[in-house]
């Protein structure tokens, strides 16, 4: 194959690739990396490029515009280097980079405002670490701090020729003593064993050893010369969109470090189906998108460590949905998405970190929370885990905004839980000027109901690129106040009030929420009508699911003593506007609690307490699932729900009409 | 051995729609009609009153329609002449209400002009002294302007004008508000988008009192179960006091019977069917008396010897009483 040069601009980068090679393709090998929605079928138009030098090959302009193409643009993944090309890259097509919001942003808003979620610790004070720790360390008391791994320091005696044990039944005897280990045995792996004589001797025989710790049987995982620094864990929440890795002191309990990212897979699509179709294409396709997340979490490891002086880790936990915990194992994922629906396993076998090509000591332990079913996996198990729904009498609802709407219900004797395919939009996918909740995006929205001006909150009060979950879920509320659309979503162009800010385009009816002038990428950005009939679809899924579930076990919704949210897109989310969309139930404002990224927080309570652990395995036992497909309950409530609020009003009753 | 009944309790009713209007009413109808009003489900006398009983509207077009000639023969000479055809469903065959559709307003069609359309019904309104349904021709924007001239021309008769629906309602409920007229509110077979359909109707201001729910039927043999189910939801919702649902039905009996081959194919094709004359009546008389018992009050209907079977049926279903 003929090989030609691409240049990517603003960037100034220049690569050499093979003639054929998508643009997408070529610009990901010179590390940028282009949204791409659809997972480079040419169906989603989010990777559009400019050409400014050179004739690329065109195999499809997808869905651009007439507008789009007359300035020279193309989709990047239905593009192909024939020659050598110039290719200028705008900023909206650019997947921005570590602008993950690690941190629970609830902390960064105002105090006054009473209409927010916010856990207390975050509305009074402080840094994350603290909210991170006021939230938890109730349930690590009530389960007890006894980490997943463990360091210890040991002085041998000398060997004599009288006192001749060979080098590991002298460190395994005083282990044993300290450890007081009892019955259970210590292990040692091959590769430790083989280095073992000199480590010892090296150290003069004052060593620490640090050791995985589990209920079977504990296992050397790295004999160095005695010190005493403590031994590290990580949580990971592997999420299909992001990924956070948390370092943790596995003495102090202490969140060190925190770092957050895009999931690398997602050039292969933005939801876990267009992954499982290219990871079962071949076993190179699987082997490939493991190591993509693989390095996307090394990634993270590497800046971690970097920072803290090249400590070295001694085991993690990961949450994940079920099908990111196949991929990040490499486990043929196909059967997840066929019916009837069956993931590859439940409960995952803890894998050395070696076997994986994990940043962690080679002999290290990768614990990975179990799952349910295909459509409720170990991330919700691990926020589960965190609700501590499971120990009470009370039923609570928990309700896992993501991608999908995983949703689960119960008290100590009995749980049930459910996924609802929302669909990406409260994440911004599906909606033309969507963008995740980071910098840039519009997360509050007001409408003035006599002049229908608009009055904006951006994150970070730069100027706005997009709008986030919260702000789409503002912005219907406020649309339907100002009477701009329907209860069924249909835009009023005969609004009596006659404003620039209400128009029909050619191919669709919008309201302009920040006007060009105003905004990062020089564009109107506007709320169409479809994606008002998207995020009406996308919250009537998840409110059909939360009554499905309570019609399953035949539970009252004022049953329900406490309802716990989780997501990324729940830090800003106003109760008032969601049970005036008919997202959430209509019930008090105290009812509600929110607890930000539920599954990183299960994994680092796994990570220090072997119990929370256990439970957690309990808990992936104990569930029941229900699959919402089987069965017309779904259905029919999702299409009563497909209004504002809904069909039936007795549902809302403090929503006036 | 005595058997006592079991009778259910329903905590509401089928509203009332008052269609047409008497001189004293500001309007020229010599009938006026009450629909509505059910306190059960159809026809069980023993448990709830069963007010008004169900109305036959027959169709008239402004243009010489497309149906089968046996049909057609019943109205030999007039249908080229809505006024006369009206009053001969009116005299002959004692249609309740006269449905005129305009189907020749078609832009894809005969396109006839607004003006024509009001000349039309105004001919009709003065031909006959029952109280008229006005329907466009399913153009969407052409409707929107029919039925918004014709309620302003007629303004005062209290019409049954149709059909709002989710995505284009309105103008035509606007027209409804603004002259006084009642409409009908389709939904395709689908009792939540119904239900949504008249909120929002009745969000625009229209008293639910003037609203008529077209659930939209199947004909017999062709999903006239999925409308009975959809109408007998419709019904239940209504006696449980659901007033977003509890308007009276109107159903297009005879569309919907006449659309298929059964109802259409000549005697020789299928000699195993039996005669074309009988079966043209019995398919559109069977769809009837199933929506009958399925809730329906308003019947459009073609074939006056199908009229005058489900005229009797009704009647001795009320006598039953």
């Amino acid at each position: 194959m003929p090989r030609s040069t691409v240049k990517f601009l603003p960037d100034n980068l220049t690569i050499e690739v093979e003639n054929g090679t998508s643009l997408l393709q070529a610009a990901f090998m010179a590390g940028i990396n282009i949204v791409s929605s659809c997972g480079g079928k040419g169906t989603c138009g989010a990777c559009a490029v400019a050409v400014s030098a050179g004739r690329p090959g065109i195999t499809c302009r997808g869905n651009l515009t007439s507008e789009q193409i007359a300035q020279g643009m193309y989709l990047s993944c239905q593009t192909l280097v024939a020659e050598d090309l110039t290719i200028e890259i705008p900023p909206e097509s650019r997947l921005r980079e570590h602008q993950i919001l690690t941190v629970d942003r609830g902390a960064a808003l105002e105090k006054t405002d009473v209409d927010r979620i916010g856990t207390p610790e975050l509305q009074t004070d402080g840094s994350e670490e603290e909210c991170l720790k006021e939230n938890e360390e109730d349930l690590l008391l009530k389960y007890g701090q006894h980490p997943l791994a463990t360091k210890v320091r040991v002085r041998l005696t000398e060997p004599t020729l009288t006192d001749n044990t060979g080098d590991w039944a002298r460190l395994s005897m005083e282990l044993r003593k300290i450890l007081q280990s009892g019955d259970k045995p210590i292990n040692i792996p091959l590769s430790v064993l083989q280095t073992l004589p000199k480590s010892l001797r090296n150290a003069n025989w004052d060593v620490s050893v640090t050791l995985s710790d589990l209920d079977t049987a504990y296992t050397v995982i790295k004999v160095e010369d005695g010190n005493n620094c403590p031994a590290y864990g990580l949580a990971i929440d592997i999420g299909t969109t992001t990924v956070i890795v948390c370092l943790v002191d596995l003495s102090t309990g202490y969140i060190v470090d925190k770092q957050g990212t895009f999931n690398q897979q997602a050039k292969y699509g933005d939801d876990v189906i267009s992954r499982i179709v290219y990871a079962a294409e071949s076993p190179e396709n699987t082997q490939n998108i493991q190591q993509l997340i693989i390095d996307t979490v090394n990634g993270l490891i590497d800046t971690i460590l970097k920072k803290q002086n090249n400590i070295e880790v001694a085991t993690a936990v990961v949450a994940g949905n079920t099908t990111m915990a196949q991929l990040f194992l490499g486990v043929d994922p196909r059967y997840i998405r066929l019916e009837p629906y069956i993931p590859a396993m439940n409960d995952i076998p803890s894998v050395a970190a070696r076997e994986i090509g994990l940043h962690l000591l080679p002999e290290g332990l990768v614990h990975i929370f179990p799952s349910v079913a295909s459509y409720i996996g170990g991330d919700i198990v691990s926020g589960t885990l965190v609700t501590n729904m499971a120990n009470k009498e009370d039923i609570v609802l928990f309700i896992d905004i993501g991608t999908n709407g995983e949703i689960v219900l119960g008290n100590k004797d009995w749980l049930v839980s459910c996924a609802s395919s929302a669909g990406p939009c409260f994440e911004g996918g599906g909606i033309t000027f969507g963008m995740r909740a980071m910098p840039g995006a519009i997360e509050r929205i007001m409408i003035d109901q006599a002049t229908l001006e608009v009055n904006c909150k951006v994150i970070d009060n730069i100027s706005p690129g997009g709008i986030c979950g919260s702000g789409l879920v503002d912005c219907l509320a406020e649309l339907l106040n100002a009477g701009i659309i329907d209860r069924a979503g249909n835009f009023q162009l005969d609004h009596p009030v006659v404003s620039e800010r209400l128009k029909a385009m050619p191919d669709n009816k919008v309201f302009v929420l920040a006007w060009a002038h105003q905004t990062e990428g020089n564009k109107d950005i506007v709320i169409t009508e479809n994606d008002v009939k998207n995020i009406i679809r996308a919250k009537g899924a998840i409110y059909a699911g939360i009554r499905s579930l309570l019609k399953a076990v035949d539970v009252e919704i004022d049953m329900i003593s406490r309802i716990v949210i989780a997501g990324g897109f729940g830090n800003y989310l106003s109760i008032n506007d969601s049970v005036k969309i008919g997202l959430l139930p209509d019930l008090s404002q105290e009812k509600y609690h929110y607890i930000g990224n539920s599954s990183v927080k299960g994994a680092r309570l796994a990570l220090l307490s072997q119990n929370a652990w256990h439970e957690a395995l309990e808990l992936s036992r104990k569930m029941t699932y229900i699959e919402l497909s089987v069965g017309t309950t779904f259905m029919d409530e999702f299409v009563s729900a497909m209004f504002l609020p809904h069909t039936d009003f007795l549902l809302f009753p403090s929503v006036k009409k | 051995m005595p058997v006592t009944l079991v009778k259910e309790r329903y905590t509401g009713k089928v509203s009332e729609v008052v269609l047409g209007a008497n001189s004293e009413q500001g309007g020229t109808r010599t009938s006026v009609i009450t629909v509505g009003g059910d306190c059960t489900l159809p026809f069980l006398h023993f448990e709830g009153k069963i007010k008004n009983r169900a109305v036959i509207a027959m169709e008239v077009n402004d243009i010489n329609p497309s149906w089968n000639e046996v049909t057609k023969a019943g109205f030999s000479g007039v249908l080229d002449n809505p006024a006369a055809w009206a009053q001969k469903c009116v005299n002959e065959f004692r249609a309740d209400l006269i449905y005129l559709k305009f189907i020749g307003a078609d832009p894809e069609g005969e396109n006839r002009s607004l003006d024509d359309c009001v000349r039309i019904a105004k001919e009709v309104l003065a031909a006959v002294g029952v109280p008229l349904i006005i329907c466009g021709c399913d153009d969407p924007e052409k409707d929107n302007e029919i039925i918004a001239a014709v309620a302003e021309a007629c303004a005062g008769e209290n019409l049954l004008l149709g059909s709002a629906e989710q995505d284009n309602y309105k103008s035509i409920v606007a027209a409804a508000m603004v002259h006084k007229h009642n409409i009908i509110a389709r939904s395709p077979l689908d009792i939540n988008i119904c239900k949504q359909l008249n909120i929002l109707i009745n969000e625009m201001g229209l008293p639910l009192n003037r609203i008529v729910i077209d659930p939209m039927i199947g004909g017999l043999g062709f999903g006239i179960e999925y409308a009975y189910s959809i109408m007998e939801r419709v019904r239940l919702g209504s006696l449980s006091n659901d007033k977003m649902l509890s308007m009276p039905m109107i159903c297009t009996v005879g569309y919907e019977a006449n659309r298929p081959k059964e109802a259409n194919a000549l005697t020789a094709e299928f000699p195993g069917w039996g005669e074309l004359e009988d079966r043209v009546v019995l398919w559109e008389a069977l769809t009837a008396s199933a929506l009958l018992q399925a809730g329906a009050s308003i019947l459009l209907m073609r074939n006056p010897a199908a009229v005058k079977l489900i005229k009797t049926h009704i009647a001795d279903l009320i006598a039953a009483n």
